[in-house]
């Protein structure tokens, strides 16, 4: 990782978002102290995380991607195991667990273990158990992979729901509405360095302008079009199902609009997709 | 120090406390290893073999095979407990279950989850060489064992001790194998050979395994509770276990956390 420059405040979601092998995860594990720093500082509020990691480390809930609940006890106990990992020890205890159990529908299943649990209360129960000892931040790495759009939903109203509590929340997906619809601010990654960081739509709007054209890549006269973008050192047209898709400013549209009277496109309004699309073929454009 | 004084710290004993708890709830299993093993081998070697062993010699006296092989079925059973749970239980939780990892998005801290599965293997080696004392004592009630059994408490700190190094020996191994299937490598090539050149069932005189034994410290655990229960010369066995068992935390525990650390963690 290299020049990746994050803040996150009391109720706020920062979104990191990149293609697989970008490097979120390996940014989160690094800010919750499972990976080493070669270069730089992590800091929770204002102290420097490096020097004591295990005492900050009670102020923070990680959600790790893959499950790790302990398969050995209940969901309930789950929860209550986990409150033995912090000192100071979480106040209330059974009280906190009951509200965890009812405000992430647990209830039903306290006294099953987990992995007769659907995969959508899996992460509820995962995310319940990163927030046991009441952390002011919280990491989340993807959530919702893997989960059914109903299971999605609901843990992006878990998620609202911990921003309006306070809790400061860093998350990674890779999905584009859950990064656009979550995140306060997103911060790009790509292969390892961040290369935006802002809202969605600034994100967008630095890193593919305000246009996308999409064309049919069979049509006559595209040819040319490859040969007018690589003249601007824009790349090359990004390919999906048969139709071309070029994240192009307002300035290059209208010249590209002039260039191309004749030819048949639709222009739209950049997504994260698009980001995404560029990111896996090359550097942005523009 | 950190990666010793870690063994007293509040984390190292969740994680041990932790191991507690998930074998207390299967308490009557876990009664039946330590407590039948011992039974059939006083049967099996004891009175079976045994009738056909006059007498076996010892610090230059004969003593019955029983009584020789009592202590070493406390030493072997110190051994095995804590090699195992090294190995195979070990690797399960983090392998499998996962549950390492859980707990390192905790306060836990990689050398506490360490030193909670060295310190989980000797409590358990502990209470099952507090069974197998059981075992012996009732067989001395009973007539068919002469050893000192007065002297069994006195064998369970070391007990203890021994089997820090034991597990610390077996979570190398668990760093190092990639899959389950691979722990057989170490169990046949390490831990079955340290056991057989160890003197519990049968005297090491050989001299092509003698010089294996001297440095094999299950060999002088055995030779110590020989000492302790049937009387004898207890320094230098008591002296080479207690070194041996240091030597091997001070390298293998350091090692363990750094190894494990890459692999557990990628760090």
């Amino acid at each position: 990782m290299d020049g990746v420059d994050l803040v996150c405040r009391e109720g706020e979601v920062l979104g990191l978002l990149g293609p697989n092998g970008a490097g979120k995860t390996t940014t989160l594990r690094m800010l919750y102290g499972f990976l080493s720093l070669d270069a730089g500082a992590i800091r929770f509020a204002g102290e420097d995380v490096g020097a004591d990691i295990g005492r900050i480390k009670r102020h923070l809930g990680v959600c790790t991607q893959d499950d790790t609940f302990d398969t050995d006890f209940t969901v309930a106990e789950n929860l209550r195991m986990a409150a033995r990992y912090f000192r100071p020890r979480p106040e209330h205890v059974r009280e906190r667990v009951d509200e965890l159990l009812d405000r992430f529908a647990l209830r039903p299943y306290a006294d099953a273990k987990p992995e007769i649990l659907s995969g959508g209360f899996r992460r509820r129960l995962m995310i319940a158990r990163a927030l046991v000892h009441r952390p002011r931040l919280l990491f989340l790495d993807e959530p919702t992979t893997g989960l059914d759009p109903q299971a999605r939903m609901a843990v992006w109203d878990v998620i609202g729901s911990l921003r309006r509590d306070g809790l400061a929340v860093v998350l990674t997906t890779h999905y584009m509405d859950e990064a656009e619809r979550l995140s306060d601010a997103l911060t790009v990654l790509a292969q390892g360095k961040a290369v935006a960081h802002g809202t969605a739509a600034s994100v967008l709007g630095d890193l593919l302008g305000e246009h996308v054209v999409v064309m049919d890549a069979a049509a006559a006269g595209t040819a040319a079009v490859v040969t007018w973008l690589a003249a601007r050192g824009l790349g090359e047209p990004v390919g999906v199902l048969g139709d071309w898709h070029v994240p192009l400013r307002a300035d290059a549209l209208a010249e590209f609009a002039r260039d191309f009277p004749s030819l048949r496109y639709e222009v739209r309004a950049p997504t994260l997709d698009d980001l995404f699309l560029k990111l896996a073929v090359g550097p942005c454009a523009g | 120090m950190r990666w010793l004084t870690a063994a007293l710290d509040w984390q190292s004993r969740a994680v041990l406390s932790r191991h507690v708890r998930v074998h207390l709830r299967l308490w009557y299993t876990a009664f039946l290893p330590p407590a039948v093993e011992p039974i059939l081998m006083l049967l099996a070697f004891g009175l079976g073999l045994g009738g056909w062993v006059a007498g076996i010699p010892w610090h230059g006296r004969d003593v019955s095979y029983l009584a020789y092989v009592a202590p070493g079925m406390l030493a072997y059973t110190t051994f095995m407990t804590a090699m195992l749970q090294g190995l195979y239980g070990a690797f399960i939780r983090m392998r499998y279950q996962r549950t390492w990892e859980g707990q390192l998005t905790t306060q836990i801290e990689l050398r506490h989850v360490v030193w909670g599965e060295v310190l989980w293997a000797a409590f358990l080696a502990t209470f099952y060489a507090a069974i197998v004392s059981l075992v012996l004592l009732g067989a001395r009630l009973a007539g068919w064992l002469d050893v000192d059994v007065a002297a069994l408490p006195l064998a369970l700190p070391l007990v203890f001790v021994a089997a820090c190094a034991f597990a610390a020996l077996g979570l190398m191994f668990t760093a190092l194998v990639p899959t389950i299937e691979h722990m057989n490598l170490p169990l046949f090539l390490i831990v079955l050979p340290l056991a057989f050149v160890s003197g519990t069932y049968f005297p090491v005189d050989h001299p092509a395994l003698r010089p294996f034994s001297l440095v094999n410290p299950l060999y002088h655990l055995a030779e110590t509770f020989r000492c302790l229960l049937l009387g004898g010369p207890i320094a230098g066995a008591l002296a080479s276990v207690l070194g041996l068992a240091t030597l091997m935390l001070a390298v293998l525990v350091p090692l363990d956390m750094r190894l494990l650390r890459r692999r557990v963690l990628g760090d």
